[in-house]
């Protein structure tokens, strides 16, 4: 009995220590799809501000809200916009839940510049990918089997992809599934019969990106909202950020902050 | 930048939406606002106002309203026991049961670290084995009127993210993959705490502790109680794989020489129905999951687990029948949240009669003896949002070095449920 209570007071003592050790610093936590830029950021940001503990984690959107009610983060990166249900959850715990909009994640539908296809409608794309069309004469292409490129299914990208044109249904088992966005575009440059999906930045010449309901992926077109492929990326805070979670989103949303979303294939807001 | 804090607050006041955006477009094409920052605005002022509107809805409600929620269940069961039989029977033992389970729970903050919560449930408050291991009542006595006892009441204390202080009657503390040692009906009683920390995204260490009053006896520190320390942790090897795993230490005093109440009669006992041994376990567990683990072979299974349990009795008075074991499966989704959503589970487990109480396992396992070795499957088929049909079926024998006996009795006992959480 006597040792019970020994080791459960020195755990509690142990964890009393070792967690003032991580006050000092703030974490942003949540969506896969915003992680390279949270990384990417806190890394340049760090390394500026050597005083700086930034820890940026991922595990999902809703998993970065959670922790944000919960009050175990600081900012939950979110590639969707918060629910209602989470909202009354953080509303009847007293979290004020501030949003911040960093940047838009637009998703190009990319073909072989010898595709005579130049558009497709959203339902079209969806129909290609779930495998209720699997040749390029049923769009208006020449007759050739459709050979289909995904990303891998850990990616944000995919998720994203997942949501906007498929409406949550699978991708067909058969397609090439590629681990990056540039592994899409090249295996795409180098496939006269192949169809794939990347991020605005990583558009090249080697590959022809298609009108989607009749309207071509460009930064103005998903600013505006025309472009149907696309969606807001957040940050989420408790209130109006202070000190390093201000200092940090301030950052991100400045003309440098939104250059390394660009290098990362998003599109920047300014 | 005074233009955007005024288009916030007319965000912040009933414009309609279409109104907003004009505005902003308005301001785009006369290029004060660039497109980035007009939707910057749009949404986030979007989000102002949807946050207003939670906040709003919130505040209509009473301040004790706000801070209670009200859950429960309700399961209609049909049961049959069916025991083989026997040279000393001169038939099968065959039993029918229509069976209901209520269960309602009610949770209240007092304040932001503090929290009050009650659970009622049907069953029996009598003392007996069915008493802290089942929640049913049978259809039976000329439709008499069923029971219905607290099943739980409770203080729990947050004063860190990473602790918790939990007091009165409660839900098990504890991490247990399957049910080897603890039935899921038993609400323990006594004082708990629960510690976690998260070392990264995909790594939590957690320790659960308990001292768990057994039973109250007359005289200083006689009363049998149980100590509990759990260290565990959990880890997430990728997106797809994730172990957790933990280790109990169970320490008991005031057991020995005495009658518990709930006992299923097969722990090793004198004439006078008092144990004989001290019991003192440890008891690791593991479970590892997979997420979409058939992809490769294209099959839509989103979910696979492995779990394995192990405890002994290594109180040195107990030489013999000390230890069980528990291996099973879970296949199918994760949690059954719609229609057709299902869920298959097995389990095998053996354990000897001195290898823990016989008041804890699960009832539903050849009567929650111990001494026993039992196969368990289940079905879950999802019907709906919060509704699914369960079919439960054991299959049991008493292990026949542990009773000094010929025959190992075998019995078996389906369940047909029809679940509904709301």
């Amino acid at each position: 009995m006597k040792t019970l209570i020994n080791i459960c007071l020195t755990a509690i003592f142990a964890m009393g220590i070792i967690l003032p050790c991580y006050a000092e610093k703030i974490v942003a936590e949540g969506s896969t799809t915003v992680l390279p830029i949270a990384q990417k950021a806190a890394e340049v940001y760090m390394k500026r501000n050597k005083d700086a503990d930034i820890s940026v984690r991922g595990g999902g959107s809703g998993v970065g809200i959670a922790s944000l009610i919960d009050g175990t983060c600081d900012i939950a990166t979110s590639s969707r916009a918060i629910k209602d249900s989470e909202l009354d959850k953080a509303v009847s715990r007293g979290r004020n839940i501030k949003a911040h909009v960093i940047a838009m994640d637009g998703i190009a539908v990319i073909v072989h510049p010898s595709n005579k296809v130049k558009g497709l409608t959203k339902k079209q794309v969806k129909d290609i990918y779930t495998g209720k069309t699997s040749n390029w004469a049923q769009v208006g292409g020449d007759n050739q089997k459709i050979v289909i490129i995904s990303r891998d299914t850990a990616s944000g990208t995919f998720e994203a992809f997942g949501e906007l044109a498929l409406e949550k249904e699978k991708v067909r088992p058969d397609a090439l599934m590629q681990a990056s966005n540039q592994a899409v575009a090249s295996v795409v440059s180098r496939t006269p019969a192949a169809i794939g999906y990347v991020g605005l930045g990583y558009l090249n010449p080697q590959v022809k990106a298609l009108e989607i309901d009749g309207v071509m992926p460009s930064k103005e077109t998903v600013l505006t909202n025309k472009y149907p492929i696309a969606r807001p990326l957040f940050m989420y805070t408790h209130g109006v950020p202070q000190g390093l979670a201000k200092e940090f989103i301030d950052f991100i949303k400045s003309p440098e902050g939104q250059r390394l979303i660009e290098e990362e294939g998003f599109v920047a807001l300014r | 930048m005074a233009l955007i804090e005024l288009i916030l607050i007319l965000g912040s006041i009933p414009l309609y939406a279409g109104e907003i955006d004009i505005l902003l477009q308005k301001l785009v094409e006369k290029g004060i606002l660039s497109p980035g920052e007009a939707q910057e605005i749009k949404i986030e002022t979007q989000e102002q106002v949807k946050k207003e509107i939670a906040e709003g809805k919130f505040s209509n409600l009473s301040s004790w309203v706000q801070n209670t929620k009200l859950k429960g269940d309700f399961r209609l069961r049909y049961q049959h026991d069916h025991s083989k039989k026997l040279s000393t029977t001169t038939s099968p033992t065959d039993k029918d049961r229509g069976r209901i389970r209520l269960r309602l729970g009610l949770e209240s903050k007092v304040n932001e670290k503090l929290l009050v919560g009650l659970g009622l449930a049907t069953g029996l408050n009598d003392g007996s084995a069915d008493a802290s291991r089942s929640t049913n009542v049978s259809f039976s006595d000329s439709s008499s009127k069923k029971s219905l006892s607290l099943d739980y009441a409770f203080a729990q204390y947050s004063p860190f993210g990473w602790l918790t202080l939990i007091g009165g009657k409660f839900k098990n503390p504890l991490w247990e993959p399957g049910d080897l040692i603890w039935d899921t009906d038993i609400n323990p009683e006594g004082g708990a705490f629960k510690l976690s920390k998260k070392l990264s995204s995909n790594t939590e260490l957690f320790m659960n502790t308990g001292i768990l009053v057994i039973d109250e006896s007359s005289g200083y520190g006689a009363d049998p109680t149980m100590y509990v320390i759990q260290p565990g942790f959990s880890h997430k090897f990728n997106d797809n794989v994730s172990l957790k795993g933990a280790f109990s230490y169970y320490g008991f005093s005031g057991v020995k020489g005495k009658q518990l109440d709930g006992t299923a009669g097969t722990n090793s006992k004198n004439s006078s129905n008092k144990l004989i041994y001290n019991y003192k376990n440890i008891a690791p567990a593991l479970e590892l999951g997979f997420k979409e683990p058939f992809k490769m072979l294209k099959l839509d299974i989103p979910y696979f687990a492995l779990f394995a349990e192990y405890v002994k009795n290594i109180d040195s008075s107990v030489k013999d029948d000390n230890s069980g074991y528990m291996l099973g499966f879970k296949l199918g989704a994760e949690k059954i949240e719609k229609w057709a959503n299902w869920q298959l589970r097995y389990n095998y487990a053996r354990y000897g009669k001195d290898a823990f109480l016989d008041i804890l396992p699960d009832s539903d396992r050849y009567g929650g003896k111990t001494g026993v070795k039992a196969h368990e499957i289940m079905l879950d088929w999802g019907l709906g949002k919060n509704t699914w049909l369960g079919i439960d079926y054991y299959y049991g024998e008493q292990l026949k070095g542990n009773f000094g006996q010929s025959q190992s009795k075998p019995a078996s006992l389906i369940q047909v449920d029809w679940n509904m959480k709301f």
